[in-house]
């Protein structure tokens, strides 16, 4: 498998942010190494502060404290130098676009925008042939969630960012969606971080499970997953997959001080 | 820059205005009758307090009855609309027509009714608001909740019994939003009417004064008028505040143009419907009021007088020749003030400070009724075509402005984090994601604009530039040829009724190529 993409080190970070006179704490203490190629699972309760992580990790915000280094490279660097795919929990593609010209807007913004093949290979691996001059209203939200991993892929970049990507989605979608995203993961070994509020899916589809906090967070707990690739569904019924999504579980009902539920559909 | 409080940095802005102003004043246009310095402006005021005063309080007593009577007008209008859908359009064509008339040439025609005193500038002022008004209630009344009205409906209870208990209650945020506009509104009105004739009043102390070149009160009248609608404008948005601090601004911009049923058969009584209600209205001014013959026209007199009259093709040479002046001035101003708009909006979302420092005035701007500072722009850019072209510009630009602005603000969060996540640069943001969001407030906007630009229009004409069919009508106005008169008005009503639709057309293609199946 070719791997690519950039080592994550992220040591000690802390982000406060001034809300109505007061102020938020939601990172402080936060440590995170993925390996080049890597793909982490960062899982946590809601509020604990991964989208602030993850934000930090892409560049679009600034740490108060810690440092995060990607190579040498600051998350910043990475963003300049266009080296970032992201795809959050809201599609954010632009309405007035079709299917194909919203992932082509990655390729635009690189200068590279007459990369026709890159645009119709993505299509073909999120499966959306046939919907290419559709516009986002046209489409389910299944579809349009395939659109913006799409776009956060078609520039090859060497950290690919998911935050709750599939997060409005009923099960079933999920499951075909997370089982896309590792045969593409599989076949582009691109470093991938994917925040997540499901259980089964970050033991599914990651190599490490990361376990936050609550606010301030910060990673409490590491689950090394180290079931064979590619995983089929089969994979969901066995005990060992039970064994972990109990073992991560535990360590976030340690962290949250309450009972978790295990449902996959927990969001 | 950034850390400067808002108000300290809009205080600083206008004294700074202020200053450069009385500077101005005092040199390059010092003895040019064009620019008041400030301090000769609040010198002028307080040496004849009285006068502008009294004046003053005559023109808001007539704005606040045209404001009483329009508004009940145009809310009777909406409910009517709102428990009888059949006749939706028809009523919404008959607000668009009092809408799109040219208010000054109307006022002569209203004067042979109400004779020489008040009643003129009263019923301009209630014309005025009757348009935004009918909007913004019918907007309200929609907005109701379905499940609330689904309770009603469940007791039995009819269409009445849900517009009287559900509807009505919660109608009351757009209905005040409505009323803010229309407080500018009816000012507006009352000052165009005494433009044409009256006692007392700001307007008719506003054509003495052109007449006259005293720049000094010109200058004064248009800041009286500045303040009071402004005034007027923020005291019911302080009582919309009070009434229902949770409801949101609304944009009445935005309301969406109605869409067409398909179908030829639906088509043709839509588009004929309203055009027959208008004729029945005309005819029904004319009988109520049982205005003479002489005065008096009906459309068939109209008619008459453009294609079948002796001197017909006179009558056609003179109004559309002089209307093709005015179409061509208003919409080079038309598309400046536009274009100006969404430049002026780009620019303020690409330097924050800039905004603001300058967006406090373009929002207080955007409330007053321009018109009433057209006296000062004539002075200001002088009595040439170049005047209508100015006074347009600048009427549609505030408005397009702050509502283009808005919406360039809402571009979702997330679609400005993808655009950062690759590094985007200002002209790309802008492309992408600015530009394509204002679109639908752009055409809101230049919707709107197309009546209130021909009225500014033709006040600019009828006041000052002699050119135009403003003009025209002036002179049919002094001679007593009711004939041409009535022609201009039709003419030029037709023309802002179809140019409205033929913007809020391209606004109805927009919206679906830009995101189909998206109800806004
Ligand atoms: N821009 C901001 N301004 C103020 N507070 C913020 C901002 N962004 C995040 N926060 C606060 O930081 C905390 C963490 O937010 P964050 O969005 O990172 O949580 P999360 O773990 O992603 O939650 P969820 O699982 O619900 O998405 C929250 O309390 C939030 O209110
Ligand atoms: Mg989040």
């Amino acid at each position: 498998m070719a791997r690519r993409g950039a080592p994550v080190d992220v040591v000690g970070v802390g982000r406060t942010f001034a809300l109505g006179g007061g102020e938020v704490e939601a990172l402080r203490g936060f440590d995170m190494h993925v390996p080049a190629g890597g793909f982490n699972a960062l899982i946590g309760p809601s509020g604990c502060g991964k989208s602030t992580a993850l934000r930090l990790v892409a560049g679009l915000d600034v740490p108060d404290e810690g440092t995060i280094d990607m190579d040498g490279a600051s998350p910043d660097q990475m963003r300049r130098g266009r080296r970032i795919g992201v795809a959050f929990q809201d599609p954010s593609l632009l309405p007035w676009r079709t299917v194909s010209t919203n992932i082509r807007l990655a390729l635009e913004l690189v200068g590279r925008r007459h990369d026709t093949a890159a645009v119709s290979d993505l299509i073909e691996l999120v499966g959306l042939q046939g919907f290419e001059k559709a516009r986002p209203a046209q489409l389910s939200g299944g579809m349009r969630q395939r659109v913006a991993i799409a776009r956060s892929l078609v520039t090859e970049p060497d950290l690919l960012l998911l935050d709750e990507p599939f997060g409005a989605l009923d099960a079933l979608t999920r499951q075909q969606l997370n089982d896309e995203l590792q045969r593409i993961w599989t076949a582009r070994g691109t470093t991938t971080i994917l925040v997540t509020h499901s259980i089964p899916e970050a033991v599914y589809v990651a190599d490490e499970v990361l376990v936050m906090s609550p606010r301030p967070g910060r990673v409490v707990a590491h689950h090394a997953i180290d079931f064979e690739r590619p995983r089929t569904r089969e994979l969901l019924l066995t005990d060992e997959f039970h064994a972990k999504v109990e073992a991560v579980s535990g360590s976030l009902h340690r962290s949250e001080g309450q009972v978790v539920r295990l449902e996959a559909d927990d969001s | 820059m950034d850390r400067v409080p808002p108000r300290v940095l809009s205080a600083a802005v206008g004294l700074i205005v202020l200053a450069l102003w009385e500077l101005l004043a005092r040199t390059v246009y010092a003895g040019s009758y064009r620019l008041s310095p400030p301090t000769a402006v609040v010198v002028d005021f307080f040496e004849f307090r009285d006068l502008y005063l009294r004046n003053l309080w005559h023109s808001t007593k007539t704005a606040a009855w045209g404001f009483l009577w329009g508004n009940l007008a145009a809310i009777a209008l909406a409910g009517v609309a709102s428990i009888i859908p059949v006749l939706r359009r028809s009523i919404g064509a008959i607000a668009l027509t009092i809408f799109c008339l040219p208010f000054i040439a109307v006022a002569p025609i209203l004067r042979l009714i109400t004779g020489p005193g008040n009643g003129t500038p009263i019923a301009l002022s209630a014309l005025a608001v009757v348009f935004t008004t009918y909007v913004a209630a019918l907007l309200g009344f929609d907005l109701a909740p379905g499940s609330a009205l689904d309770v009603v409906r469940s007791y039995g209870r009819g269409r009445f019994a849900a517009f009287r208990r559900v509807r009505l209650r919660a109608s009351v945020p757009a209905m005040i939003a409505g009323l803010q506009i229309a407080a500018p509104a009816a000012f507006l009105g009352a000052v165009v009417g005494e433009f044409t004739g009256a006692r007392s009043g700001l307007g008719i102390l506003t054509v003495r004064a052109l007449g006259s070149l005293n720049t000094d009160r010109i200058w004064v009248i248009a800041l009286l008028s500045t303040i009071v609608a402004t005034g007027g404008y923020m005291a019911i948005g302080a009582l919309g505040r009070y009434l229902c601090p949770w409801s949101p601004a609304l944009d009445l911009g935005a309301v969406p143009t109605p869409r067409q049923e398909p179908g030829l058969v639906n088509r043709l009584v839509a588009l004929l419907a309203p055009i027959l209600v208008v004729f029945v209205f005309w005819y029904a001014f004319l009988w109520v009021f049982q205005i003479k013959p002489f005065f008096a026209k009906t459309p068939f007199d109209v008619w008459a007088e453009l294609f079948t009259n002796a001197d017909a093709a006179e009558t056609r040479s003179s109004v559309f020749g002089a209307l093709g002046t005015t179409l061509w001035t208003t919409s080079l101003g038309y598309v400046a003030g536009l274009v100006g708009a969404m430049v002026t909006a780009v620019v303020f979302i690409l330097v924050p400070w800039l905004e603001r420092s300058l967006m406090p005035l373009a929002v207080a701007l955007r409330s007053i009724p321009i018109i009433v500072t057209t006296p000062v722009i004539i002075l200001f850019v002088g009595r040439g075509l170049l005047t209508t072209t100015a006074i347009v510009a600048v009427m549609s630009f505030f408005p397009t402005l702050v509502n283009c602005y808005a919406a360039m603000r809402r571009t979702p969060e997330g679609i400005l984090d993808v655009l950062k996540s690759y590094d985007a640069r200002s002209v790309a943001n802008v492309r992408n994601a600015y530009l394509p969001s204002a679109v639908p407030a752009l055409l809101a906007s230049a919707r709107i604009a197309v009546p209130t630009s021909l009225l500014g229009a033709t006040v600019a004409e009828w006041l000052a530039t002699g050119d135009g069919i403003g003009a025209v009508m002036v002179i049919a106005f002094t001679r007593n040829d009711y004939n041409v008169l009535w022609v201009s008005v039709a003419v030029l009503t037709l023309v802002a009724v179809v140019g409205y639709w033929l913007v809020a057309a391209v606004e109805l293609r927009a919206l679906e190529r830009m995101a189909p199946g998206v109800s806004r």
